[in-house]
């Protein structure tokens, strides 16, 4: 039985002014201060990098004109430096992706069983979360020191030999992806915690009459009810991933030559250090363009699985 | 109580106004700074200038991979947040050519400042006009080698190392007997032959620069030509990767600064080419007891190191009080007795007079040999994208130091990199 307040919302609403119904305009009320704070924090920024882009305005003469066309991007993409990057980038992407989501997932999973210390384990997960990438990136600079750091310190006191972490070219990547991982994992363990909290219970206790094993209400029921909750968190972490900056700028500055050096950087050093604001813009924006396509290309295969 | 509340508001008012007023006219000079002894050292006497001329000063010190992206951004604003400014030789041929700096001229000339009583080079290092002078200079960083003495007149060392090379040890002249020293150290000590900071950009372009001015090459020529590509440079290169490779400590090619003096003051190095006035810091008993009283300087093996400096600039984007103000500190900071009381604390000068202070040699004799790796060292390209130039040559090198590529290749891109970007 409907009651009155939400037979009154229900009611067919009337026409109103150049076609928009009442209803209509005070939905555009409510949401136009917020598309106004989106247009400014968002649209402004990105209709100025356009303009940048495609302008010749570098810090040694701060004028948008003349227009130069093509120019900048032509500059940026005739770069080898930028398609190594821009490889590195998707690469160093999908394995933190990786990695977050399925240590993410693991810990999320345990943590379901807790049930009296949940609220502790939280706590501690969330530390790493709270602390800034530069802060994260000076810790564990100091940590994984090679001669001095107190990792080694433990490697050699069991006899171990000293690693490399961040001078070796194939490491440093390694390592640094290791680091994002830890920092950012803590985000997808909430994330899906919170997914697994929200499960129905009636699934699993038909299955368990059924006979089935842990592993196939697993497979079979926690993971696609899982999906939507997952791939938000996917994405989220993607589109964070394919920005990175603080790490391999405190790291490791891109280098050892350019092992660690993620598109961002590589846009960063064009903007600055060649003092080319115009062409910086225009790897930002090819990052942009790198972003948008991977999360439509995700989005994608998840509607053509469901 | 009415009146009684409306007294208070309007003398609440009055005393909010003037408070006001005097804010506007107090003016503080906010500088952004390296974070290294020398600024530790001006910090520390801050509170005498305040006390002579009211000005507040305010120090804020970042590490040196971090200073450039932050003034620029200041810079190119219409009001810069810093109006004393601290430049690097490296940014000497950008920010006047970008228009961010005061001509310092008409300020020289009003107050009567003598600056003839600067070392000549180190004027002409961040000054590339004759007419102006944008940049007074602070410090000099010419950079030179710092050796464990009780490592090269230990007898059994000295022993193995005549029976693994032939040559008597002493320190090395060239620089290939220094690779070959470090290399045989690091082999037979068990401890880094030298601490070098490989990591790409500014620390290991600066490094380099040594290796190629100590093998006699050069990055231009008389005529502003690229000659970086020779037979020196080769042997330059050659012998960098070496000594990354086989006589540095671990780590080598992501090390700072930083890394090298915290490796150099555990005793862990025997050597390391750096700017001359760490050794003070390093020397130091409460500081570094593992070294200290077993240190020396020296110029770099083969006669010539990297020569760079520090200087001070005021902003164009800054109101004329906020630039008096400035000059006021400038001309106080580098001022004979200031510069003196500086020295007698480890400053690396930039008066010719402060290096024949008395009370300075007898505190530093060394300062003697700080003097002529002043006099022998040369100097980085300097041009407007001194900076860029210090990324690719960084990366080139780095690539090639962690086993990517080979020597001649990196040499000619580096070398084809300055043309362009000389060209730009």
């Amino acid at each position: 039985m409907l009651t009155k307040t939400s037979a009154v919302c229900l009611r067919k609403p009337k026409p109103g002014v150049a076609g928009f119904d009442r209803f209509r305009l005070t939905g555009w009320a409510f949401a136009s201060p917020g598309l106004l704070a989106l247009a400014v924090v968002l649209g402004f920024p990105v209709i100025y990098a356009l303009m940048l882009a495609f302008s010749s305005f570098t810090l040694m003469r701060p004028a948008l004109a003349p227009f130069a066309g093509i120019d900048n991007f032509t500059s940026v993409l005739s770069d080898k430096a930028f398609w190594s990057a821009a490889w590195l980038t998707v690469k160093y992407s999908l394995i933190t992706v990786a990695g977050e989501f399925i240590v993410g997932l693991g810990i999320a999973l345990m943590l379901n069983r807790v049930v009296k210390t949940r609220p502790l384990y939280f706590a501690l997960l969330t530390i790493p979360m709270a602390m800034s990438p530069v802060c994260v990136g000076l810790i564990w600079r100091m940590l994984l020191q090679p001669n001095l750091g107190i990792v080694n310190h433990l490697l050699e006191s069991w006899g171990w030999p000293r690693v490399d972490w961040l001078g070796s070219p194939t490491l440093a990547f390694l390592t640094m992806a290791f680091i994002d991982i830890w920092q950012q994992m803590s985000f997808v363990v909430l994330i899906l915690a919170a997914g697994l909290a929200a499960l129905p219970r009636e699934p699993y206790e038909a299955a368990e009459m059924d006979g089935a094993r842990h592993w196939q209400q697993f497979w079979y029921i926690t993971l696609p009810m899982l999906r939507p909750v997952a791939a938000i968190t996917v994405v989220i972490q993607l589109i964070n991933e394919l920005r990175t900056y603080d790490l391999p700028y405190v790291l490791t500055r891109g280098g050892p030559g350019t092992a660690t050096e993620v598109l961002s950087f590589f846009a960063y050093r064009r903007a600055f250090l060649g003092l080319s604001i115009n062409e910086g813009a225009a790897a930002a924006l090819a990052l942009l363009l790198i972003v948008l396509a991977m999360t439509v290309v995700f989005f994608a295969m998840l509607e053509r699985r469901r | 109580m009415l009146l009684k509340n409306k007294i208070l508001c309007l003398s609440g008012l009055v005393m909010l106004s003037a408070a006001m007023g005097a804010q506007a006219k107090e003016v503080v000079l906010r500088a952004l700074m390296e974070d290294v002894p020398e600024t530790h050292i001006i910090e520390q006497m801050l509170p005498q200038f305040e006390q002579e001329t009211g000005i507040k000063v305010q120090f804020e010190k970042i590490g040196y991979g971090d200073m450039h992206d932050k003034l620029v951004a200041q810079l190119i604003a219409p009001q810069s947040y810093y109006n004393l400014l601290e430049v690097d030789f490296l940014w000497a041929g950008e920010f006047p050519t970008a228009n961010w700096l005061t001509d310092l001229t008409p300020l020289v000339k009003k107050s009567k400042f003598d600056t003839r009583a600067f070392i000549p080079s180190t004027v002409s290092l961040l000054n590339h006009d004759p007419e102006k002078l944008y940049i007074l200079p602070m410090y000099n960083y010419s950079m030179g080698l710092i050796y464990r003495t009780d490592l090269l007149t230990d007898k059994t060392v000295a022993q193995l190392y005549q029976d693994a090379t032939q040559k008597t040890l002493a320190l090395p002249k060239t620089l290939e007997d220094y690779v070959t020293l470090a290399k045989f150290i690091k082999q037979k000590q068990g401890i880094a032959g030298a601490a070098m900071q490989g990591q790409r950009g500014d620390p290991n372009s600066m490094e380099f620069s040594n290796y190629l001015f100590a093998a006699g090459g050069e990055y231009l020529d008389g005529k502003n030509q690229v000659v970086l590509n020779s037979p020196a440079g080769k042997q330059a290169l050659t012998l960098y990767v070496d000594a990354i490779k086989n006589a540095a400590q671990d780590g080598a090619l992501s090390a700072t600064l930083d890394d090298t003096m915290r490796l150099m003051c555990s005793g862990k190095a025997f050597s390391m080419i750096t700017y001359w006035w760490m050794l003070p810091q390093l020397d130091n008993q409460k500081a570094c007891p593992a070294v200290a009283g077993k240190l020396a300087l020296a110029p770099m093996p083969g006669g010539h190191g990297e020569s760079g400096g520090w200087g001070w600039g005021i902003p164009k984007n800054v109101s004329p009080e906020e630039k008096q103000a400035a000059w006021t500190f400038i001309q106080w900071v580098q001022s004979k007795h200031v510069e003196t009381e500086r020295a007698l604390q480890g400053h690396a000068p930039v008066r010719a007079d402060v290096y024949k202070d008395p009370a300075v040699l007898a505190k530093f004799p060394y300062y003697q040999t700080a003097e002529q790796v002043v006099a022998t060292g040369k100097s980085f390209p300097i041009f407007t994208y001194s900076a860029q130039y210090e990324d690719v040559l960084g990366t080139q090198l780095s690539q090639v130091a962690g086993g990517n590529g080979s020597i001649d290749a990196a040499l000619a891109e580096s070398a084809t990199q300055l043309e362009k970007l000389l060209k730009k």
